[in-house]
């Protein structure tokens, strides 16, 4: 019960300070993936023609949405907490270090609730045949995003710097969209890296999100290796995000 | 407050099982804060503490002086659980601070050197969002916000965002934020640094009626007339060692010399004055009849003057003058 006292009063911290910078927010989470999948539309000339390959790109929008939101926002987020002191302001509190991430970890699954809905919205306004299973669609979004946040707060942790933080996020942030099948079928990528795309979250995500889309529901692989991929980068950023110095 | 003082230790103790029977059986009150052997080697390789022995009674101000780098900051960050000390022991009314970081931290509010703000909440907002990580329900963060928000002089300040406050005025939050829910320990590294004169005495007013209500402080300051008029006990770390603890007369008594002679060169009329400290009134006098010193003062030696013979370094001249 305290705990999630602690981890709804840091959300609502992150809550109240985006209400007060709205505008480049909602920017951020609503317009650019929409152009992201509308960009990937143009460039894909005759072959979106099908609804396979429409859907293969909404679905890859979420994927970057979702990654945007979880390495490169919720990185930042969490460096900024960190290089400008607001980490120690939480570390002279009563509050175990995973309630602070799990509390940013809520507020980023608010932002990829919003940016994957507006999404899908765009998607159905533009015709992609879209028949979502909400539930495994909902559960796919979940576990991306604890997988993803997980590779933010590490990098958050460990930077040496703000810039080498943001850098570093954001480089994985787009990174693992580019580097994985998330716009285009593995069968287009060059051979090795089609086999190190497997060890990309991205990978997986991109497959369920599009199967989910499609009203499938067979994605008990992609589930599990999400799932074993969320415990291990989340398992490695609580021990590294720590009050106590050494 | 007392009360809230009260309850918060019970409660603390409670949990334990063990602070109230050890107590009984000591048939004294734990300390507020025990020390033993406290040492810090960075990674470095620096020993920032040096075996480091203490205690701080209950309802006590202790105030912590140093040169910079002398350690002072370390010694207060590994009290506060923020540093792991690499060898020794700290408890916080019983309860071991390295072992219980969590537990320690629910008997304590912490003021840091330096931290940041969320600059786009209010100064309302961001004390009543802390209050609440201290337990306290809706309604209580509201009045404990609210009370804090008075004490600290910002009342004006309250729907204000803090991104739009002065460096003093934020550092004043800073210290409302430890002091949200009236922990029975406060720890403030150097927590009037950057006020102005006003603001610094409205600070050293909150913090008396903390210990009037029970609170224990311990404070490290720049400010030697702070730890003067704020404190009971003084401790002076130089180089990771605590060379010198206790009241200011017991501080005072450690002089051979109390006397300070303060003067001009008559050769030098316009040079820098000059000090001498002498073993007793008459010594002093006896001097300046020798030198034949027209411009002069002979006073008690001060805190100054301990701080001085004690660690081989003047007190930062200028931090000294900007006190009031």
């Amino acid at each position: 019960m305290t705990r999630a006292a602690d981890i709804s009063c840091v959300f609502r911290i992150h809550l109240a300070r985006v209400r007060r910078e709205a505008g480049p927010f909602l920017l951020a989470a609503l317009v650019f993936p929409s152009a992201m999948y509308l960009f990937a539309v143009a460039v894909g000339g005759a072959e979106v023609a099908h609804d396979e390959s429409r859907l293969r790109l909404l679905a890859g929008s979420v994927v970057f949405s979702l990654s945007l939101t979880s390495i490169s926002w919720l990185g930042y987020l969490l460096l900024e907490n960190r290089f400008t002191g607001r980490l120690k302001l939480f570390a002279t509190l009563p509050l175990a270090p995973s309630s602070y991430v799990f509390g940013v970890l809520v507020f980023a699954l608010a932002q990829a609730a919003l940016g994957t809905t507006t999404l899908l919205l765009v998607g159905r306004a533009l015709g992609v045949p879209l028949r979502p299973n909400v539930a495994l669609l909902v559960l796919v979004v979940v576990l991306t995003i604890l997988c993803l946040c997980g590779l933010g707060v590490i990098i958050a942790s460990r930077a040496r710097s703000f810039s080498e933080g943001s850098l570093l996020t954001d480089t994985l942030g787009a990174g693992l969209v580019l580097l994985a099948p998330v716009y285009y079928a593995p069968e287009m990528m060059p051979r090795a890296l089609r086999v190190f795309a497997q060890l990309l979250p991205t990978t997986y995500a991109a497959r369920a999100v599009q199967t989910t889309l499609a009203g499938g529901h067979d994605i008990g692989g992609e589930l599990l290796a999400l799932g074993l991929m969320a415990v291990a980068t989340l398992a490695l950023g609580f021990r590294l995000m720590k009050w106590r110095e050494d | 407050m007392t009360t809230t003082t009260e309850s918060l230790l019970a409660a603390e103790a409670e949990r334990a099982g063990v602070t109230r029977r050890a107590e009984s059986r000591a048939d004294a009150p734990v300390p507020a804060v025990r020390v033993r052997g406290l040492f810090k080697r960075y990674g470095d390789g620096t020993e920032a503490n040096r075996g480091i022995d203490l205690d701080v009674r209950r309802g006590e101000v202790v105030s912590v002086l140093g040169p910079n780098g002398a350690g002072k900051t370390t010694f207060l960050r590994q009290l506060t659980t923020e540093l792991r000390p690499t060898g020794g022991r700290v408890s916080v009314f019983g309860v071991d601070a390295v072992a219980e970081p969590l537990r320690t931290k629910r008997l304590m509010g912490i003021t840091p050197q330096e931290a940041g703000l969320f600059e786009s909440l209010t100064v309302r907002e961001h004390l009543e969002f802390f209050a609440r990580f201290k337990r306290l329900s809706k309604r209580e963060a509201r009045a404990a916000a609210h009370e804090v928000i008075a004490e600290l002089g910002l009342v004006a300040e309250t729907d204000k965002r803090v991104g739009a406050l002065s460096g003093g005025q934020r550092r004043r939050i800073l210290i409302g934020l430890a002091l949200l829910g009236r922990p029975p320990l406060l720890v403030l590294d150097e927590p009037t640094t950057g006020l102005d004169p006003s603001s610094r005495r409205a600070v050293w007013g909150v913090l008396r009626r903390a210990v009037a209500g029970g609170a224990t402080v311990i404070l490290s300051t720049h400010y030697m007339e702070e730890a003067e008029r704020l404190s009971d006990r003084v401790g002076i770390i130089t180089q990771g060692r605590l060379i010198a603890f206790g009241t200011l007369d017991e501080l005072l008594a450690r002089l051979e010399r109390s006397y300070r002679l303060s003067y001009r060169d008559p050769l030098d009329p316009r040079g820098d004055a000059r000090a001498r400290y002498c073993a007793s009134f008459a010594e002093a006098q006896q001097h300046v009849a020798r030198e034949m010193l027209s411009e002069y003062s002979i006073a008690r030696a001060s805190l100054e003057d301990v701080y001085f013979t004690l660690t081989g370094e003047p007190f930062d001249k200028d931090e000294t003058e900007a006190t009031l």
